[in-house]
């Protein structure tokens, strides 16, 4: 026996196996977080240079303070305003929310990708057949995962650090770090509920439905709690809540962290306890494996497009119905504060001159236009999964061209989101009529049709992409939104010139209902997007298919 | 060009070929970067033959089907099926096809049948007889959601759904991928059903038990190259014949004997291989009391290995 040999054994790694998988998820969780944290930094310094720069004197502070310190409507959709007089007060008010939410939803998607995603497309098995179980290594990746909160704080807390050294801003390091932390603390949490929802559901989509389910209830629990009706105390009910408890800038309170550290901790316990109690690739909540044909839109390329998007496109739905909803029940009264004040004159520069209801919601439907355009985003990423996948191939390899499959998913896209126009203009008018905003259907219902444009241009770049970059798509389509709604955040205070601001698609949407739709200019971006569409369909059919 | 068949068509694309050529690639050719996935690629299968695609992994084997799908472009050179050119008539001749695929990537939330019934609306034709005998067959369990599939279960919904459409030309790449013996059975009476019917087939395997067992000819891929095809008798003369020799008395020394290598002694039996002329060994032979005499053509394994370089005396020996 050659002893040498039998002395030096395999060779080593240099990474210990019971951290091989942390590090591997790490390394995505990190990107993902320091491309998110950058986001998270940049609205909240831009949040708090746009306020010195827009309310410059004591008196336009106060005025702001009356007007909107004690909205209920407002309170209701993006948490209460404290202490709007000071530049941290509105920072908080203007950020947090949105803020919240984009962490949460972040958070639920990595983990549930990372988790149920890699089990999905069979890797994790491999990891598994290492020096690993189950348990050890759901916990490696809620380890990777931190590894990305990591990063995704320590770029939102140096960018509010970087800005709050501005002697008009002057947000301490201390306070910085901490608003950072409540900023991320929604993600952790929901970054914990994915990983639960990941040994729940049989599949990914399934995961992120639970964890997306939850964070909507937590949010129309968060929503009663602020909405001055006496139900304040329900705030304790909803993470989103115990978020908002944190108070940060304003009125700190560390001991809120507790619920949230709390909740986190016994939250991961479940999944890591749960992933070692199933099967691998099974779930927890009983899976129907067996079901009868239902074969009514199977009958070709086109049908089956439909079957496989109409969830996620009622999810989408509901969600702008609700946002809809929403925007128009506060109307009349966020409107009401914009009159006489000096609101009128940032609506103004916002695109959205005079007054009111029209006004308010001229702005606020900017929401609903990213909601539409992300779901656009979604189509274009969902029809490159298809041909990623190897799905594609089984229809192509048929008597059924390239062409007819892309214009296909394509006439699907177009109408899911002029649907989504019309759903946004009605239940939008439904809550102005109910509330009396005096906002007409027509009004609304082109403010609507007004928001689907963008989406389309975006649609038709994604599209594009297919055709000619389709390892692209993902990064393409996600970074034309996200860009055109950085343009819009930073561009909110005036600091971009035209040629910066021209090049995000929501700049170019007028402000509906506050000013009518200007169909010439969505004219140009639909025909913008048609002509990438057209590109990207030719391409499609000069070029060889592609796997990931 | 390879020619299997007795005939020579001439011409590319005219009314015979469509008649007579299931496949014909003349020139094909892909390259990615510097790579040459495949090189110069000529055959022609005529219509009903069941031909065998060998070579190891990254041979250029399901480049070749990729090429003839039409999914992807070729660099240089052209393929048709049935005369149809396969990039710019695919959709026509995808009519006369049938494809599986060695990985069923197949819609996760879509049941077994309705996944059939999926592909064989965008087929456009269906024995539905034959569908649910195919199903009983394949022993499959058309209710259930692919996701619950296991990989077996997967490659049996795609070989059925290809089947089931009795089309003219089965291209098959790795159809076997997951599937138990007796399952193989199953696959293997297709097969034979298929080419009874008339109908063409195009087998890239690497298990050469099943392409000796279903094919008329084999062609096999040498980094991108086809270095043979052929029927398996012509391409005897790659490797040689294994002979097994009992003597009654003395060994003599078969070493030096002209074609005789790979001599083996074990007592009184010796095992050799022999390349090209017999009659040298066979003089010797019939002069040293020889009791017994057992010799055996070489498997396609071991043309297979004599082809990549490998010592066939080191393969296991075919029953």
């Amino acid at each position: 026996m050659n002893t040498d040999l039998a002395l030096v054994g395999p060779a080593r790694t240099g990474r210990s196996p019971g951290t091989v998988i942390a590090h591997l998820t790490a390394r995505k969780a990190i990107r993902s977080g320091v491309l998110w944290g950058y986001i998270f930094g940049i609205v909240v310094a831009s949040s708090a240079l746009s306020y010195v720069s827009i309310y410059k004197t004591q008196a336009q502070r106060h005025r702001l303070d009356v007007a909107f310190g004690s909205n209920n409507a407002t309170s209701a959709l993006f948490g209460p305003a404290a202490r709007l007089q000071t530049v941290a007060g509105f920072t908080v008010f203007k950020a947090s929310m949105t803020l919240i939410i984009l962490g949460a939803v972040w958070g639920l998607l990595t983990s549930t990708r990372l988790l149920r995603g890699e089990e999905d497309s069979g890797r994790w098995e491999l990891l598994l057949a290492g020096q690993t179980t189950r348990r050890r290594a759901t916990a490696q990746v809620i380890a990777g995962l931190a590894a990305g909160v990591g990063a995704l704080w320590a770029l939102t807390a140096l960018i509010t650090i970087v800005a709050g050294r501005s002697s008009k801003v002057h947000i301490a390091a201390g306070p910085a770090m901490f608003l950072a932390l409540a900023l991320v603390s929604s993600a952790v949490m929901f970054l914990a509920i994915g990983a639960l929802t990941s040994q729940l559901g049989a599949t990914r989509r399934q995961a992120a439905a639970y964890a997306a389910t939850v964070l909507g209830v937590s949010y129309a629990v968060r929503m009663a709690a602020d909405s001055g009706v006496g139900l304040h105390s329900l705030r304790w009910a909803s993470p989103l809540g115990w978020v908002e408890e944190l108070q940060p800038l304003t009125a700190p309170r560390p001991l809120a962290l507790v619920p949230i550290i709390a909740f986190t901790i016994a939250v991961l316990i479940a999944a890591v306890h749960l992933a070692g109690a199933r099967d691998l690739g099974a779930s927890t909540v009983p899976d129907e494996v067996h079901d009868t044909p239902h074969l009514r839109l199977l009958s070709g390329p086109l049908g089956l497009a439909i079957r496989l998007i109409r969830s996620t496109v009622m999810g989408w739905g509901v969600a702008i119905a609700v946002s809809g909803l929403l925007l128009g029940l506060v109307a009349k009264a966020a409107g009401g504060t914009i009159s006489g004040s000096s609101l009128k004159t940032v609506f103004t520069r916002l695109g959205a001159p005079g007054a009111g209801a029209d006004a308010y919601l001229g702005v606020a439907f900017l929401m609903v236009a990213i909601l539409v355009a992300f779901s656009a985003v979604g189509q274009v990423t969902a029809a490159r999964a298809e041909e990623s996948a190897g799905r594609l191939e089984h229809l192509v390899v048929r008597p059924f061209s390239r062409s007819s499959w892309f214009w296909g998913r394509l006439l699907v896209a177009v109408s899911v989101l002029v649907v989504s126009g019309v759903i946004a203009g009605l239940f939008t008018w439904l809550g102005t009529a109910s509330e009396h905003a005096g906002v007409g259907f027509a009004t609304t219902l082109s403010a609507g049709l007004n928001v689907v444009p963008p989406a389309l241009c975006i649609l038709g770049i994604g599209a594009l992409v297919i055709g000619i970059w389709p390892r692209a798509t993902s990064v393409a389509t996600y970074g034309v939104l996200t860009w055109s709604l950085l343009v819009e955040i930073i561009g909110g205070i005036g600091a971009l010139n035209h040629w910066v601001l021209d090049t995000s698609v929501f700049h170019h949407m007028a402000a509906a209902p506050a000013v009518s739709p200007n169909w010439g200019t969505d004219a140009i971006m639909v025909a913008v997007g048609a002509a990438g569409a057209v590109i990207g369909g030719y391409g499609l059919t000069r070029r060889d298919l592609q796997g990931e | 060009m390879h020619q299997l068949g007795s005939f020579d068509v001439q011409g590319f694309g005219g009314y015979d070929q469509v008649e007579t050529t299931a496949i014909r690639t003349e020139g094909l050719t892909k390259r990615y970067g510097d790579v040459d996935a495949l090189s110069d690629l000529s055959f022609e299968i005529p219509r009903g033959e069941v031909v065998g695609y060998l070579g190891p992994n990254g041979a250029g084997k399901t480049t070749t089907i990729r090429l003839l799908l039409g999914l992807i472009q070729p660099t240089a050179g052209r393929a048709e099926i049935f005369g149809l050119d396969c990039q710019h008539r695919s959709v026509d001749a995808h009519r006369r096809l049938a494809y599986v695929p060695g990985e069923a990537n197949l819609w996760p939330s879509l049941t077994g049948a309705e996944t059939l019934h999926l592909l064989g609306r965008v087929q456009g034709k269906v024995d539905e007889a034959y569908r649910q005998e195919l199903v009983a067959r394949f022993d499959l369990d058309p209710s259930k959601k692919v996701r619950a599939y296991s990989k077996g279960n997967r490659q049996k919904v795609v070989l059925i759904a290809a089947l089931m459409t009795r089309s003219d030309l089965l291209v098959l790449d790795e159809p076997t991928n997951g599937l138990d013996p007796l399952m193989e059975q199953a696959f293997r009476r297709c097969i034979h059903e298929a080419k009874e019917r008339g109908q063409t087939i195009f087998l890239s395997s690497h298990i050469m038990s099943e392409v000796e067992a279903l094919c008329d000819q084999v062609g096999i891929l040498r980094d991108g190259r086809l270095v043979e095809m052929g029927t398996l008798a012509e391409m005897r003369h790659l490797s040689a014949l294994t002979v097994e020799a009992t003597f009654d008395a003395a060994v003599p020394d078969l070493s030096r004997v002209p074609g005789v290598s790979s001599v083996q002694q074990d007592g009184r039996v010796v095992r050799m291989q022999v390349r090209g002329d017999v009659e040298p060994l066979l003089k010797v032979l019939a002069v040293s009391g020889v009791k017994g005499l057992l010799s055996r053509e070489p498997s396609l394994e071991e043309l297979f290995l004599a082809i990549y370089g490998a010592d066939p005396s080191q393969t296991t020996p075919a029953p």
